[in-house]
């Protein structure tokens, strides 16, 4: 069909049909299309519906002396009490999440690693554990985390045995919120790091050996940076859901002192006319977040994740 | 740098085993490889060449024996520890790094002063300087692989182990990259060991060749010696072709040996005969054999058969011929003649040949 098209515009026959080779490329594309369907339209119906829903209600005001009723409008004040009210929650936010992730990657890597290159046959045991947390519910793992933190729980016990404890307490305190984000995200940091170190070849890791290199500068100069993009993606994976989480918070942290995802959940359920604050807390941490990983990947990003 | 070992001389493995569970892959190996010279390793796939070869990068620890360079000994010592280098067999190079930055690898570890340099050299001498800025990843296979070779080159180590460096490589490229080395190895008198499933490879360029068959060395020597006299009917086999047939030793005649192969008496040379009395394999090379319509008079050493099939291959002709034992051999006859004899399919014929090209191995394999 096209070899037809373009040997008749060679020859300048007009009478041909310009548009000869289309059928064919368009047919292919539908079946794209058609494919994207399904997914489209649940994120057009449950993700942008809502979206441009929240984004109207951020930028309304309340009736003066009709508590919870609302008239749309264009009211920015919404954001500028977002961020001078709440920025100590927002710092906290991404300071916690910070901390957790960081935790979680210290904690998550020579596991990752021990799984990839020494577990040997008991890999798959070990993946099962790693996995096995998502068998019960988040809540209630958050729950049995007050438990372990309690005052009376063995944690605290053992710590105050040992004079470690200059509080007395860990539950209710900040210790126990990273504590319980750095567990609760564990298992997202652990499964990219060790996918891509279990996708690495043993060869290309022999070969920084036999290239002068002991086995610390080996892992510095080949391993660690072959598990870049897990590492990116275990990073983004617990930061992103950290800093948005209010569950912890609300569960293992004190009552004052809160996480912008508490503010969120308390204004949207507990303030009466809170909507419009909590919708643009919502976008605010959105696009906070979005910054964020975008200067993250562009400074870290490899070739595989960008 | 800490624990390296400055070894220099003799590449040496006295009794080198390696098991894996009940699966022994190195069988007792002795090796002397003399400083400076081309080695050749050459086996069927799967019969240990690679294992041999981390055992002398110090990537694989030996179950029993010892890795020696001169008197010093590296048996147990890591790899970074070694004056050696490797050439992958699978290239291994860095995914996350350049070509550039792959190659000088080597050299930066060693805090070489000279590293930029002799990174530039090496990329040179494997053409690959114009590609110094991509990534692994977007390069061909044989690029890879002339690649792999100079990230090891840079850092002429006393001994460099070639893990079949140019497999993926045309057959232009390869011999260029043969005579590249070759002329590396000279001149800078680095050991080369150098596993290759090439035959030609091997003879043409190593000093001695090891024909390598299930974890043992079946037979070491220049490669002149390895084709002319082979040891064992697998080596007989194993590089280049050879007619062979088994017969039963009935006696000797002077200097020779007497077996009666299918009914036809052949003389071997005693001193080119592995076995003595009872079952011998007779072997001897196609270019060895001459071809004649009558039987030659007063020679001895000859068999009727007939042609089964002739192909004209310019410098010589092929003869393939149904030997009375049932076995096919294989003949040349060099075009000089001007009235050549022009045999056809079904043609008997008379094969003669110098007993003194003979061989003898034990007909069983070891
Ligand atoms: N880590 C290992 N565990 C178990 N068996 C192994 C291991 N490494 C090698 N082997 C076995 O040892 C034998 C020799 O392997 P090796 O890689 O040395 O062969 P090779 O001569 O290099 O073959 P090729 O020409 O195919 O590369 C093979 O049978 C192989 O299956
Ligand atoms: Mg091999």
């Amino acid at each position: 069909m096209s070899s037809l098209a373009q040997v008749s515009q060679v020859a300048g026959d007009p009478a041909v049909h310009p548009t000869a080779p289309a059928p064919e490329t368009e047919k292919r594309s539908w079946t794209a299309y058609l494919l994207l369907l399904p997914g489209v339209l649940w994120l057009g119906v449950f993700f942008i519906l809502p979206l441009v829903q929240l984004a109207a209600v951020s930028l309304q005001s309340r009736f003066p002396g009709f508590p919870g009723y609302y008239y749309r409008d264009l009211n920015f004040e919404n954001y500028l009490s977002a961020l001078t009210d709440y920025a100590p929650h927002f710092a906290r936010s991404f300071l916690y999440a910070g901390l957790a992730t960081f935790l979680a990657f210290v904690v998550a890597y020579p596991l990752a690693y021990a799984m990839a290159f020494k577990a040997g046959r008991w890999r798959n045991l070990m993946m099962i554990c790693v996995v096995a947390p998502f068998f019960t519910s988040f809540i209630l793992r958050t729950f049995a985390w007050s438990q372990i933190l309690a005052d009376e729980g063995p944690v605290a016990a053992v710590l105050n045995f040992l004079h470690l404890l200059p509080g007395g307490h860990i539950i209710n305190t900040p210790v126990a919120v990273v504590a319980g984000l750095t567990y609760n995200f564990l298992p997202f940091m652990v499964l990219p790091i060790y996918a891509s170190l279990e996708r690495a070849d043993p060869r290309v890791i022999e070969a920084g050996g036999d290239l002068y290199a002991n086995g610390f500068t080996t892992f510095r100069t080949v391993t660690l940076p072959m598990s870049m993009p897990g590492v990116l993606a275990g990073t983004l994976l617990t930061f992103i859901p950290a800093a948005g989480d209010f569950v912890n918070m609300e569960l293992l942290g004190p009552q004052r002192g809160k996480m912008v995802g508490n503010v969120i959940n308390d204004q949207f359920l507990a303030v009466p006319g809170g909507y419009p604050v909590a919708a643009a807390l919502s976008f605010t941490l959105m696009a906070a977040i979005l910054a964020m990983v975008f200067l993250y990947v562009r400074r870290f990003g490899t070739d595989e994740l960008v | 740098m800490a624990g390296f070992k400055e070894a220099r001389g003799d590449l040496q493995l006295e009794s080198v085993t390696k098991t894996f569970g009940d699966f022994t892959a190195v069988d007792g190996i002795d090796l002397t490889v003399p400083r400076g010279s081309f080695f050749a390793l050459l086996g069927p796939s799967g019969c240990g060449k690679t294992t041999t070869l981390r055992m002398v990068a110090g990537l694989e620890q030996p179950t029993a024996g010892r890795v020696m360079i001169g008197d010093t000994d590296l048996t147990g010592s890591r790899p970074y520890e070694r004056p050696v280098n490797t050439v992958f067999q699978s290239y291994a190079l860095f995914p996350h790094l350049t070509i550039r930055d792959n190659v000088a690898f080597g050299p930066k570890r060693r805090k070489d002063k000279d590293a930029s340099t002799r990174t530039d050299d090496a990329l040179e001498l494997v053409q690959m300087t114009q590609f110094a800025g991509r990534k692994p990843h977007q390069l061909s296979g044989g690029q890879q692989q002339r690649v792999a070779l100079a990230r090891a080159l840079v850092n002429h180590p006393e001994v460099l182990l070639l893990d079949e460096p140019l497999g993926a490589l045309d057959l232009k490229l390869r011999r260029e990259m043969q005579v590249e080395l070759k002329r590396i190895q000279t001149e800078v008198g680095l050991t080369f060991i150098h596993v290759t499933h090439d035959q030609e490879e091997a003879m043409t360029m190593a000093d001695t060749v090891a024909v390598m068959n299930k974890g043992h060395i079946e037979q070491l020597g220049p490669p002149a010696h390895l084709y002319d006299l082979p040891r064992t009917r697998f080596v007989a086999n194993f590089l280049g072709q050879a007619n062979t047939g088994v017969g039963a030793i009935e006696g000797t005649d002077g200097e020779h040996l007497v077996a009666d192969v299918f009914g036809t008496k052949v003389k071997i040379s005693r001193a080119r005969s592995q076995v003595h009395d009872g079952e011998v394999l007779f072997g001897v090379r196609p270019e060895k054999v001459t071809v004649s319509r009558q039987q030659p008079q007063g020679v001895g050493n000859d068999v009727k058969g007939v042609v089964r099939d002739v192909s004209f291959l310019g410098v010589a002709t092929s003869y393939l011929v149904d030997m009375p034992s049932g076995a096919t051999w294989s003949c040349y006859e060099q075009n000089l003649d001007v009235e050549p004899i022009d045999l056809r399919p079904g043609d008997e014929v008379w094969l003669t040949w110098n007993p003194g090209h003979a061989f003898g191995v034990p007909v069983e394999e070891a």
